[in-house]
C-alpha cells in the first residue's frame, strides 16, 4: 500500500488533496464564527444588541455573572459593555491616529531626508521593534512607565478631584495609548517605506525637475501615489490595536470606566480603563460561569466582526483610488 | 532485506513498543488535580510536596488557581478533582458537592508600612470601604494625607467574599475599589502606594503594616488563640464525597500531625 | 573588450568609461565632488516645519528602540544568572530567589515547533493550490481572503476560540479528561494548533510571492520535457522556493514564539511541564505548561508573582530569541536571493 501512495500522484488527485488543504482552512475561519457566535447568542437573547449602551458598573455585572454559579437566572445576564466598548474605541483610534502621522512622518524620513548610513540603520532597527513581543512592551510599561506617571505626573490634587468616581493610579490611557503608538508604529513604517521606494522614480524626478523642493514632491507625489499602502498600513495597525489584549491589560488600570472627556483634557488621560480584549483574558478564568462564557464570546464576536469590518472598509477605501492608475 | 520490508519491520517493531507502554500506562499513577483558591495555593502546595514525599510513587499533583468560585465550579463540572475554597459554602453553589474544612485563616487588613495605622474598629473599616471616608485625616491613627486609595479583590474571589461576610456584614464595598485578581496583587498595591489600603490573608501581610481589628492584632497567635476576629476557613471541595486516593489525601491533610504542622506555619490548624 | 550594454543612467560608470591610450578600461576620470545641497532658503515655512517633523520623527524612533533595547538589555543583564536557564521554576510563593526558567523555555521552543510543523505543509499546499490551480477562481479568491481574515484576526478571538473547539468530547485526545468527562481542553497540542493559525498567513504569503515569481517559462520548460504539472511541482517548483518558504517560515516562529494571550489561555498555566498519560513524547504535547511570554507575564505586577527581577531576565531572553530569529530571516533571505532561482540553473540563462 506504501508502494501504490509513492507512485507519482496523477493532477487530479493532486489538485483536489490541496485544493481540500485550501479549503479546510477557509473551513477552519467559518467555523471559528460560527463557534463563537453560538457561543455568545445567549447574551444577545437577554440583552439584545443593548449590551453595548452604558448603564450602570460593568465591572458589578461581571462579578454579578461570576458569582452566579452554574445556572444563572436571567436577570444576571444583564449588561451594559459601553464602557469596555469606549476604552477600546479611544486607544484603538488614538493610537492609530497618532501612529499614523508619525509613521508617515517617519517613513518620508527614511526614504527621502535620512543620511546614508543613518538609513542602514534605522530599517534593520524597524523590523526589529516589529518583531518585539507585546508582553516585553507591557513589561517595560508596567515597571517602568506606570509608576512614572503614578508619582510624577498624577498629583494628590488629581485623585482628589476624582475621588468618588474612580481611583487614578499610574495605569491610565496616557500610558496605554504611547505604548500601544510605539508597538503600532514599526508595522506602519515598513508598509510606507516599501510602497514609497515602489513609486517609479520618474514621477518624482519629474516634480523635482519642474522646481518643486523635496518635501514638497514627496508629499503630491509620492504619499499621493501610496495611499492605498498607507490605508492598507492603518488598517493592518488598527487591526493589530484592537486584538492587543496582554499588553494593554498590563498597562490601562483594569477598571471597566469609561474615561470622560468632559473631566479636561489632564484627567481625560489620567483615568484608567479596560478594552474589551483585556476583559477576555481578564475573565478568562471564570469562563466556566455560563454567563461570564456567554459574555465573553460576545466580545469575541465584537472583535472579530471589528476586524472583519475593518478588512471590508479597507478594501472599500481603496476602490475610488484604482481610476488613477495608482497599484492597488 | 528489501527496503520495503524492511519498513514494515521498523514499523511494525514500534507497534510493539507502543503495546506494551500502553498497558503499562493504563496503570500511571493517579493524578489529583486541583483549582481554586489563591489564598489556599500556597498551603495546598506545601500539602501537595510533602505527601508525594511520604507517599511515593502513589499520587501526581497539579495546582492551578482562579479564585474559589472558579475552583468551585470547576469541581462540580467534574473539571478538576479537588476545588480550593477559601469561603464558606453558598446557597448558589451547584449541587453535589461537598466542602471538606481544612485549616483557618486570618484576613488582616493591610496599610503601607509608611502610614503605619495600629488598629482600625468595624465602623471605621466599614466606613472606608463603603466609601463614607474618603480622606486619611478622617481615620483615627493614620499619618497619611489625601485620598484614601482602596485596594481589594475580583468578584471571584473568596478572600472577597469572607470580607464581605466578616468585616462589612451588609454594607455593600464601593464600586471605586481597585479589584486584583489574588494576595500578591493586593500586597504589590499596598506596598507600592502610601495611601492605599486593602486586606490580605496572613501569609501575605510581609512589607506591609497589618492593622489590628478591634483592638486585637492581626497576628498567627491571635489567630490560633480565637481572640482576633476576622478568621475564615479554609475548604477542600470534592464531588460527592471524596473517595480512594482524594479521601486518603484529605484525611492525611485534616489528621496527620505532620500536615497538620505545615498549616501551622501560618494559617491556623484545626485543632 | 565586449562592454555590456548599460541598461539605465545608473550603470554608467560615473567617470566615463576610462578607456585610457591603450585601449584598456581602467583609468578614471576623477569624479566631480558630491553634489551641492539644495539650500532650504526658499522653501515655504510649512515645508520647513514638516522637513523638522520628519527628521524629528525619525530621530525619535531611533532613540525610543534605543532606550527599548537598551533598557531592556541593562537589567536582563542586572537580573539573568546563568543559573535561572536551567533550573525548574518552583511552586513557591515567594519566587524571587527560588527556581529559574527552564521550563518555560522548554515550553516556548515545543510550542514554537508545534505551531510552525503544523502550520508549514498546509500553508504551502494552499499557497500552491491557489497559484497553480485555483479552480474555480471564486474558491481561491475565498480561500485568500479567508487568510487574510485570520492574519488581522485578534490572537485572543483564536484563543477563545480554540478553547470553544478543543473542550469538546471530539477533541478529548489532545488533552486531559477529567474524571467528570469534561474536557480540559488545554495542552500544547491545543495551543499549537491555534498556533499554526497564527503563523499560517506568513508562511502563505512568502510561499505565494515566491511562486508568483517565478516566470512562466520554467514551467513550460517543464511541461514541454513532458512532465505532469504535480511533478512540476514538486521537483522544479518547490525546491526554488525554498527560501521563501524559509522566510515566512522564520517569520511565523517569531510570532508564535512572541504571543502570549493564546498561551495563556490555552497552555493550562503550570509553571513547570506537567506530562499527561504514559506515552513518552505524546504525553508532553497532551500535558501542560508554560512559556517564557506567560512566564514574564505571571511574573510581572500584572500577574500573580512579585519576582519583577525573573520577569526581566525571562524578557532579555526572550527578546535575543526574538532577535536571533529576525537575523535568521534576514540570513536566509539574503542566501535565497543567491541561491534561490538565480542560484540554479534555471536562472542562469536569463
Amino acid at each position: 500500500m506504501l508502494h501504490r501512495l509513492r507512485q507519482p500522484w496523477s493532477d487530479r488527485r493532486a489538485e483536489l488533496t490541496l485544493g481540500a488543504l485550501a479549503c479546510a482552512v477557509l473551513l477552519v475561519i467559518v467555523l471559528m464564527v460560527i463557534f463563537v457566535a453560538n457561543e455568545a447568542w445567549p447574551t444577545f437573547q437577554h440583552n439584545g444588541l443593548r449590551w453595548l449602551l452604558s448603564g450602570g458598573n460593568v465591572d458589578e455585572q461581571i462579578g454579578t455573572m461570576v458569582n452566579a454559579g452554574a445556572k444563572p437566572p436571567a436577570a444576571d445576564y444583564h449588561l451594559r459593555a459601553w464602557p469596555l466598548v469606549w476604552g477600546t474605541i479611544l486607544t484603538t483610534g488614538m493610537a492609530v491616529v497618532f501612529g499614523l502621522i508619525f509613521a508617515l512622518l517617519a517613513s518620508v524620513f527614511i526614504v527621502e531626508f535620512a543620511p546614508e548610513r543613518l538609513r542602514a540603520v534605522i530599517v534593520p532597527v524597524v523590523r526589529l521593534l516589529a518583531a518585539v513581543p507585546s508582553v516585553i512592551y507591557g513589561l517595560l510599561g508596567i515597571l517602568v512607565l506606570v509608576p512614572f506617571v503614578g508619582n510624577h505626573i498624577i498629583s494628590a490634587h488629581d485623585k482628589k478631584s476624582v475621588e468618588f468616581i474612580v481611583q487614578l493610579s499610574g495605569a491610565s490611557l496616557l500610558v496605554a495609548v504611547v505604548i500601544l503608538t510605539v508597538m503600532i508604529v514599526p508595522i506602519m513604517i515598513a508598509i510606507c517605506v516599501d510602497a514609497l521606494y515602489a513609486v517609479p522614480r520618474g514621477w518624482k524626478e519629474g516634480a523635482v525637475a519642474l522646481g518643486v523642493n523635496r518635501w514638497r514632491a514627496m508629499w503630491t507625489v509620492s504619499i499621493r501615489a501610496a495611499r492605498p499602502a498607507i490605508i492598507a498600513a492603518a488598517v493592518l495597525a488598527c487591526a493589530r490595536a484592537l486584538g492587543e489584549a496582554i499588553m494593554l491589560s498590563m498597562v490601562s488600570g483594569s477598571v471597566g470606566f469609561a474615561p470622560n472627556p468632559f473631566d479636561g483634557p489632564r484627567l481625560f488621560l489620567l483615568e484608567p480603563l479596560r478594552p474589551l480584549a483585556s476583559t477576555i483574558v481578564e475573565d478568562s478564568e471564570s469562563l466556566q460561569a455560563p454567563a461570564v462564557r456567554s459574555t465573553v464570546y460576545a466580545f469575541a464576536l465584537l472583535l472579530l466582526f471589528s476586524s472583519l469590518f475593518l478588512s471590508l472598509a479597507g478594501y472599500l477605501a481603496k476602490q475610488p483610488m484604482k481610476k488613477y492608475g495608482v497599484r492597488i | 532485506m528489501t527496503t520495503r520490508l524492511r519498513r514494515l519491520g521498523v514499523c511494525a517493531a514500534s507497534v510493539g513498543v507502543l503495546a506494551a507502554v500502553v498497558p503499562a500506562a493504563a496503570q500511571a499513577t493517579p493524578v489529583i488535580t486541583m483549582s481554586g483558591s489563591t489564598s489556599v495555593a500556597p498551603l495546598a502546595t506545601l500539602l501537595a510536596k510533602a505527601y508525594v514525599k511520604s507517599h511515593p510513587g502513589k499520587v501526581k499533583f497539579k495546582l492551578a488557581q482562579g479564585g474559589s468560585d472558579v475552583g468551585v465550579a470547576d469541581v462540580a463540572a467534574g473539571r478538576v478533582t479537588i476545588g480550593n475554597s477559601s469561603r464558606d459554602p453558598k446557597s448558589s453553589d451547584p449541587g453535589g458537592i461537598f466542602f471538606n474544612k481544612i485549616a483557618r485563616d486570618a484576613i488582616c487588613l493591610a496599610t503601607n508600612p509608611k502610614n503605619p495605622v495600629a488598629d482600625l474598629s468595624q465602623a471605621t473599616i466599614q466606613a472606608i470601604f463603603a466609601g463614607d471616608i474618603r480622606d486619611w485625616s478622617q481615620v483615627p491613627g493614620a499619618t497619611a494625607t489625601g485620598t484614601i486609595d482602596l485596594v481589594g479583590r475580583t468578584a471571584a474571589s473568596g478572600t472577597q467574599d469572607a470580607f464581605q461576610k466578616i468585616f462589612m456584614g451588609t454594607k455593600t464595598v464601593t464600586s471605586s475599589i481597585a479589584a486584583k485578581a489574588s494576595n500578591g496583587l493586593v500586597q504589590q498595591a499596598i506596598q507600592s502606594d502610601p495611601n492605599a489600603i486593602g486586606y490580605v490573608s496572613l501569609d501575605f501581610v510581609g512589607g506591609t503594616n497589618a492593622a489590628g481589628y478591634n483592638g486585637v492584632a492581626c497576628n498567627l497567635r491571635n489567630a490560633k488563640s480565637g481572640e482576633y476576629g476576622g478568621v475564615r476557613n479554609f475548604w477542600m471541595v470534592t464531588r460527592g464525597r471524596a473517595t480512594g486516593v482524594v479521601s486518603a489525601f484529605i484525611s492525611w491533610v485534616q489528621n496527620n500531625a505532620k500536615a497538620q504542622a505545615i498549616v501551622g506555619k501560618h494559617w491556623v490548624p484545626l485543632k | 573588450m565586449a562592454v555590456t550594454q548599460p541598461r539605465t543612467l545608473d550603470d554608467l560608470p560615473h567617470g566615463g568609461f576610462g578607456v585610457d591610450a591603450s585601449g584598456r578600461g581602467g583609468g578614471r576620470v576623477p569624479q566631480r565632488k558630491r553634489p551641492r545641497r539644495e539650500s532650504m532658503a526658499d522653501w515655504r515655512w510649512g515645508d520647513r516645519i514638516a522637513y523638522v517633523l520628519c527628521w524629528a520623527a525619525g530621530i525619535a524612533l531611533c532613540v525610543i528602540a534605543a532606550l527599548i533595547m537598551g533598557y531592556m538589555a541593562v537589567r536582563g543583564v542586572q537580573y539573568l544568572k546563568p543559573s535561572l536557564l536551567w533550573s525548574h521554576p518552583s511552586g513557591e510563593v515567594d519566587q524571587s530567589d527560588s527556581g529559574g526558567f527552564l521550563d518555560p523555555i522548554i515550553g516556548t521552543i515545543l510550542l514554537t515547533i508545534i505551531g510552525i510543523v503544523i502550520a508549514t505543509p498546509i500553508a504551502v499546499a494552499a499557497a500552491i493550490w491557489v497559484v497553480e490551480y485555483g479552480r474555480p477562481s471564486g474558491l481561491a479568491r475565498m480561500v485568500e481572503s479567508g487568510i487574510e481574515v485570520v492574519a488581522g484576526t485578534p490572537d485572543i478571538v483564536l484563543a477563545i476560540f480554540g478553547l470553544a473547539l478543543f473542550q469538546h468530547g471530539l477533541f478529548g485526545w489532545m488533552s486531559f479528561t477529567a474524571e467528570g468527562g469534561a474536557v480540559f481542553g488545554r495542552s500544547f497540542l491545543t495551543a499549537g494548533a491555534m498556533m499554526s493559525l497564527i503563523a499560517l498567513p506568513m508562511v502563505f504569503g512568502a510561499t505565494r510571492e515566491g511562486l508568483q515569481s517565478i516566470p512562466g517559462h520554467v514551467r513550460e520548460a517543464s511541461y514541454g520535457l513532458g512532465k505532469t504539472k504535480i511533478a512540476t511541482i514538486r521537483r522544479v517548483l518547490l525546491p526554488a522556493v525554498r527560501p521563501n518558504i524559509s522566510t515566512g517560515a522564520a517569520l511565523g516562529m517569531g510570532r508564535i514564539a512572541g504571543d502570549t494571550a493564546i498561551v495563556v489561555i490555552l497552555l493550562g498555566a503550570t509553571l513547570r511541564l506537567e506530562k499527561e498519560g504514559g506515552i513518552p513524547g505524546v504525553d508532553v504535547l497532551k500535558g501542560t505548561g508554560s512559556t517564557l511570554t506567560s512566564y514574564v507575564y505571571n511574573n510581572s505586577p500584572a500577574g500573580e508573582g512579585n519576582a519583577p527581577e525573573k520577569a526581566y531576565a525571562a524578557a532579555f531572553v526572550l527578546l535575543l530569541l526574538v532577535v536571533a530569529l529576525n537575523f535568521t530571516v534576514d540570513l536566509i533571505a539574503r542566501r535565497g536571493a543567491k541561491t534561490g532561482l538565480e542560484g540554479t540553473r534555471l536562472g542562469a540563462g536569463r
